[in-house]
């Protein structure tokens, strides 16, 4: 199996396209009928779509692999537990899950990539959904130490309240493009013409 | 009448010379209908030709010939070979050809997906059954017969997303009713598995609400489907049909499905404890009908719809008092829901943890960014070819035999400026 597009994708760092080739290279086996199973790669499969935020297909993609190679590849179960952990929602946990286990060098980069983009997405939910939030909290969910979680926020513009260990959150102002151009005009004529005939 | 040496090679002269343009093509699809008997009688001894043939150009005489050498029943080790060349065939056949004999593809494509299901292989016919699709497809409009089977290959392999990129092209034309039904109950349930429930409940309310002279096992199972996918969506459901749907659906349907209208009654009550109540009565039945994960589903949404309701009643609330409402265990636990449907935009609200309390807010968008705009667009430009599509049927129908004939029959009935000039006996 040529996996060329996918070792090129991942030295160039395009992480979000890894899922989309190992979809196309997998269907390209299997109406080959070429027997893939044993020699797939499932655990970057399975971040490949963690990456891009599609749990439903690392699911489906956990429900087809089989159990001999579950249970003799432990970085597939381990990539499959972030999954798992996202797809119930257990936020704080992922961390964990990231951190516990020792990635392969094909994984490490797109895993590092992840941790980071899942650290501010953590953030950035935070900063939608509390006015206050405890310190404790906030490092579960960023996957930090308290002190680095304060740190991190306080950059962020939030403050801290020691003696209640409580941090009060600063809304990020929502930029909104509003600017237009003549070509609404051009699609604001056709409707006229439409709605006249 | 045998197939001497000569014959073989005129067959295969024909299918060199006659496949440059489309007239040849023609002549030479008339001339291998002419031939279809003789090519049956010797399938066996057809294989050989193949080699001579190059699928891409001589795509129209490769296809015959392909789909009489498997037409024969085949044991189990030769049916991987076959689905390899119909696969491979598929692959580099031209389209322009093998449109003049659809019925001959989707023969060959029928049996790669018989001995697919066979091998207990399913993925396999995937991407050969998607590239079909679209060779033989005239149109992204049109509804071929393979597009049930794509699905339900999609289905059983598990390869929902590849499915979920056919279900968003919008079908004008359709073939078979048949497809239609089987088309759209599949692709409901991919949508299902891809969390889509919107457009799940758009193309179950097809199968349900289609012309049906009497109801089929399909329409009572999309029923079912359909009333569970409401639940969770809309957090209700409406027992009245539409006008629109067939008296056959309006009459029998719900007799099928009366654990499920049970389930509504209970769901329409706010008390989870009610609705696993009503869960753990009927649970064989949801079982049997393999709805147990859609059950459990619309379970999980009524805390949702509980809290979304709370919205309309109170600025803020405190998490303990949400807990206690929505019958859930501690404030910690009301926390972590409201904060997934903060994520997934079901709800707008900010916890406060410091005085354990949850403000809700109003929705934020003002419908006047860009991006809003580049939605209503779409939109607005998907209604506009809609309605050109309808004025073009209304034009096509005014002109049909039988329903002038009709009008005119009962044409008193009508006002007189719109039909006077349809003759009160209109014979063709």
């Amino acid at each position: 199996m040529d996996f060329s597009a996918l070792n090129e994708a991942l030295a160039f760092k395009s992480y979000d396209k890894v899922a989309g080739i190992c979809d196309t290279l997998m269907f390209l086996a299997a109406s080959e009928g070429v027997s893939y199973q044993q020699d797939w790669p499932y655990a970057i499969h399975l971040i490949g779509h963690i990456y891009v935020n599609d749990i439903n297909s690392a699911r489906f993609l956990w429900k087809k692999i089989p159990l001999a190679v579950k249970e003799s590849q432990p970085e597939v179960s381990a990539a499959w537990k972030i999954g798992q952990r996202l797809w119930i929602k257990d936020y704080a946990s992922v961390h964990e899950a990231i951190r516990e286990f020792i990635w392969s060098p094909q994984c490490q980069g797109i895993m590092a990539a992840f941790s980071e983009m899942y650290t501010k997405r953590m953030f950035e939910l935070l900063q939608s959904a509390y006015s206050t939030i405890s310190i404790q909290d906030t490092a579960l969910f960023l996957g930090m130490s308290e002190e680095d979680a304060t740190n991190y926020v306080l950059q962020h513009g939030w403050t801290v309240d020691p003696a209640s260990r409580m941090l009060t959150v600063k809304k990020q102002a929502v930029v909104t493009k509003q600017k237009l151009d003549h070509s609404k005009l051009q699609r604001l004529t056709e409707y006229v013409f439409h709605l006249e005939h | 009448m045998n197939l001497s040496m000569s014959s073989v090679e005129s067959l295969v002269a024909q299918i060199h010379g006659l496949s440059s343009n489309i007239g040849e093509l023609t002549q030479l699809r008339n001339y291998l209908k002419q031939c279809d008997d003789l090519l049956r009688t010797e399938s066996t001894r057809l294989a050989p030709l193949l080699t001579e043939l190059d699928p891409s150009v001589h795509s129209l005489g490769y296809l015959y010939i392909l789909e009489a050498c498997t037409s024969a029943p085949i044991s189990k080790d030769q049916a991987n070979k076959l689905v390899l060349s119909v696969a491979r065939f598929i692959n580099v056949c031209a389209a322009e050809q093998i449109r003049l004999a659809p019925e001959k593809f989707i023969s060959i494509c029928k049996r790669l997906m018989l001995q697919v299901m066979l091998l207990e292989d399913p993925m396999r016919g995937v991407a050969p059954l998607l590239t079909s699709i679209r060779k033989l497809q005239s149109s992204t409009e049109q509804l071929t017969t393979l597009h049930p089977d794509f699905m339900l290959l999609c289905l059983l392999s598990k390869c929902y997303k590849i499915g979920l990129s056919v279900l968003e092209d919008d079908i004008f034309e359709v073939d078979l009713p048949r497809d239609l039904f089987l088309y759209c109950y599949y692709g409901g349930m991919i949508c299902i598995g891809q969390k889509q429930f919107r457009k799940a409940l758009e193309l179950l309310h097809n199968v349900v609400t289609a012309p049906m002279p009497i109801i089929s096992a399909i329409a009572v199972e999309a029923y079912k489907k359909y009333i569970l996918v409401s639940l969770i969506h809309l957090g209700q459901f409406a027992t009245s049909f539409p006008k629109y749907t067939s008296s056959a659906a309006q009459r029998n349907l719900k007799n099928f499905s009366q654990s499920y209208l049970e389930l509504v009654n209970s769901y329409s009550t706010g008390k989870v404890s009610e609705v696993e109540k009503c869960v753990e009565i009927y649970k064989d039945t949801f079982g049997s009908d393999n709805n147990l994960g859609l059950v459990k589903q619309v379970v999980s949404s009524m805390y949702k719809r509980n809290i979304q309701r709370l919205t309309q009643t109170y600025l803020t609330l405190s998490l303990q008092d949400i807990a206690n409402t929505v019958q859930l265990n501690s404030p910690k636990e009301a926390e972590m829901h409201v904060l997934q449907m903060i994520q997934e935009g079901d709800i707008y609200a900010t916890i406060n943890q410091k005085d354990g309390m949850v403000r809700f807010l109003e929705d934020p968008e003002q419908y006047k960014t860009c991006e809003m705009i580049e939605r209503l667009d779409f939109s607005i430009q998907r209604i506009m070819r809609l309605s050109k599509k309808l004025t073009t049927m209304n034009e096509v129908m005014s002109c049909d035999p039988s329903y002038l004939g009709k009008v005119g029959k009962e044409r008193q009935r009508f006002d007189y400026d719109d039909f006077y000039t349809v003759p009160s006996k209109f014979t063709i």
